[in-house]
């Protein structure tokens, strides 16, 4: 455990010292910034709307404030995309990366396992890509929060979902660089990551025109990369009744929300299969010849 | 300092490998490759490009998973942590985390190398001395030359006081004053009673240095032993005469080995021919006459590595053609 320990507190050395981290505080504060300015400017024409049809306020759960519950379901889209693209790009190289550059070769003729080194980068990047994940997202809701008064009604379960599919993404993509190279790896990882996607688009579609073949298609897909059904289950928490209802008139016609709750058993092999991602990790590594 | 785990059992090698084979999709890399080197020598891999010595190392060090045979080093298994943590290594390719300064990369090396922090403090400035670094460990490896490169990663090598150091062409990227300097670390090394295993091309080097070697050629082990037992044997002579007309190069060749000849200069014939013993040198001069020739010089050269390598590794035009001829017989 302490080489565990020593290679995940390298790998965050690593990510504060290559400037990665303060590009993506500095950046993600500009997103936060733009995003909120739209949101504040949103919330000043609504409050104008209002006292111009002589209404004394808005309620923050009726129909009138829709714009600005959208606004904090799809800021966290957002969260979510830019965390997953953040995830991959981060850690597509963690042990590819090192392999190519020539500096494995002194560092595993240590008295370091292999795979305590893969678990030791695993840790450092899904600790650097969950935070990331966490910050963003409490910054954008707490910026919704400050600007409009409006929380949405789940956000810890839905925030917890976000992070299991960082973690997912973060596993897999270490996977991938114990078996691929870099590129290989990132391309490999943003196709499954397009899978998911797919999974989701398919299972709307597939409940709107009521096409069974589509909907296990869509499930496959959600089998074999998780991470969308998982943002699709964290949007339904992100949804006071009125937004439901909504998307249940629409009879799911939107691949990017959902207004049922993500089964229970997909969370569980979303954890099972970011488990399986690293252990998986773990084995190729310590079988392959550098 | 920590026990070391395989105290008690010194008498065995450092390194035993037993028919030792590694196999890239059905290609023989290394070929049944037999070696021993005894502890606290200085040990010399030689042979030519693309031989299998630098996928030897990776099989001792662990970082390559042999096909089939066997391999001890320190008297136990390189994939065992406990057997590493006895060695060090000096990679080929001395590439390291350049975000890092060469004080953290030996401060990194040194935790993972089971180092406690009072080693830590004491161990590194002195190994940053040793290898010519000292005063230059706050600097980022980023910004290194690579011959500071180089002896960074030679610190890290022998930083946790192995009892088994690797080195690949540790004077790959050094000056002449730098080479001098890793001769002087290598012959501490032996002095502390630490075994050195170094791959090298420079033969001079080697020559300086090692008290054993082995040449190896594509993945077998040709010949090993200590350089008095290799050097024995071979008496190379240069030998320069006007003609070889008369069946002068037939009566050479019955004397000893033509290694080289050259006529190209009209008038002018220079012969590398290599003998066994002394006494057969009075015979060339005998031999030059009877055959009517003048002799311009006859220079007995002193055996080097260079001589062996060439006479091992390389075929010869001249060896070549004898072969031929044999073939033809």
């Amino acid at each position: 455990m302490r080489n565990v320990l020593l290679i995940a507190e390298l790998s965050l050395r690593e990510a504060t010292r290559k400037r990665l981290v303060s590009v993506l505080l500095v950046l993600s504060a500009l997103f936060l910034g733009f995003f909120l300015f739209g949101v504040y400017r949103l919330e000043l024409t609504l409050d104008q709307r209002a006292i111009d049809a002589g209404l004394d306020g808005r309620s923050p759960t009726g129909a009138a404030n829709l714009p600005v519950m959208f606004s904090a379901l799809f800021g966290m889209y957002l969260v979510y995309f830019l965390g997953s693209l953040m995830g991959v790009l981060s850690t597509v190289g963690a042990v590819s990366g090192d392999i190519e550059n020539g500096v494995m070769q002194s560092v595993i003729a240590r008295p370091v396992s292999r795979a305590q080194l893969v678990a030791g980068r695993w840790l450092g990047f899904t600790a650097v890509n969950v935070a990331y994940v966490a910050l963003l997202a409490a910054g954008l809701l707490g910026g919704v929060r400050l600007i409009t008064g409006y929380t949405p009604p789940e956000a810890l379960p839905a925030v917890a979902l976000l992070l299991l599919a960082v973690t997912v993404l973060t596993s897999l993509t270490v996977l991938g660089s114990t078996l691929f190279t870099t590129l290989a790896n990132g391309i490999g990882v943003f196709v499954l990551y397009g899978v998911g996607f797919t999974g989701g688009i398919l299972s709307a579609i597939g409940t709107l025109a009521d096409t069974p073949t589509l909907t296990t298609l869509g499930r496959v897909a959600n089998a074999v990369m998780p991470t969308n059904a998982l943002w699709l289950g964290a949007s339904y928490h992100l949804q006071p009744e009125i937004m439901r209802q909504v998307g249940e008139v629409s009879r799911g016609a939107n691949p990017f929300t959902s207004s049922v709750p993500v089964d229970p058993l997909l969370v569980l092999w979303a954890a099972i299969l970011a488990g399986l991602g690293l252990a998986g990790a773990m084995w190729r590594f310590s079988r392959r010849d550098l | 300092m920590q026990v070391p785990p395989y105290a008690g059992r010194m008498s065995e090698a450092a390194i035993d490998t037993r028919d030792l084979r590694k196999t890239y999709r059905g290609r023989a890399v290394v070929d049944g490759l037999t070696l021993s080197v005894p502890r606290g020598e200085v040990f010399g891999f030689l042979g030519p490009n693309g031989a299998g010595k630098s996928t030897t190392v990776k099989m001792l060090l662990g970082l390559v998973h042999p096909s089939g045979g066997e391999v001890r080093v320190l008297g136990g298994h390189p994939q065992d942590p406990a057997v590493r943590a006895r060695l060090g290594f000096l990679p080929e390719q001395f590439r390291f985390q350049t975000w890092m300064t060469g004080q953290e990369f030996l401060e990194f090396h040194g935790r993972l190398a089971g180092l406690s922090a009072a080693e830590r403090r004491t161990r590194i400035p002195a190994v940053l001395d040793e290898v010519g670094l000292g005063g230059r460990g706050h600097e980022t490896l980023g910004g290194y030359s690579k011959g500071m490169l180089q002896r960074a990663g030679l610190a890290g090598a022998i930083l946790a006081r192995p009892a088994l150091v690797f080195l690949d062409e540790p004077t790959s990227a050094l000056d002449p004053i730098g080479r001098i300097e890793v001769r002087e670390i290598i012959e501490r090394l032996r002095a502390q009673g630490t075994a050195v295993f170094l791959n090298s091309h420079l033969l001079s080097e080697v020559e300086q240095v090692c008290d054993r070697v082995a040449f190896v050629k594509r993945g077998r082990v040709l010949t090993q032993g200590s350089m008095r037992e290799l050097m024995g044997g071979v008496l190379p002579v240069d030998l320069r005469v006007n003609t070889l007309a008369g069946g002068l190069l037939d009566t050479l060749a019955r004397l000893g080995e033509v290694r080289r000849s050259d006529t190209n200069t009209p008038g002018r014939a220079d012969v590398e021919l290599w003998l066994t013993r002394d006494d057969q040198i009075p015979a060339v001069a005998d031999a030059v006459h009877a055959a009517g020739a003048r002799l311009y010089a006859l220079t007995p050269r002193r055996p080097d590595l260079e001589t062996m390598f060439l006479d091992l590794i390389e075929d010869t035009p001249e060896a070549a053609r004898s072969g031929a001829e044999v073939r033809h017989a």
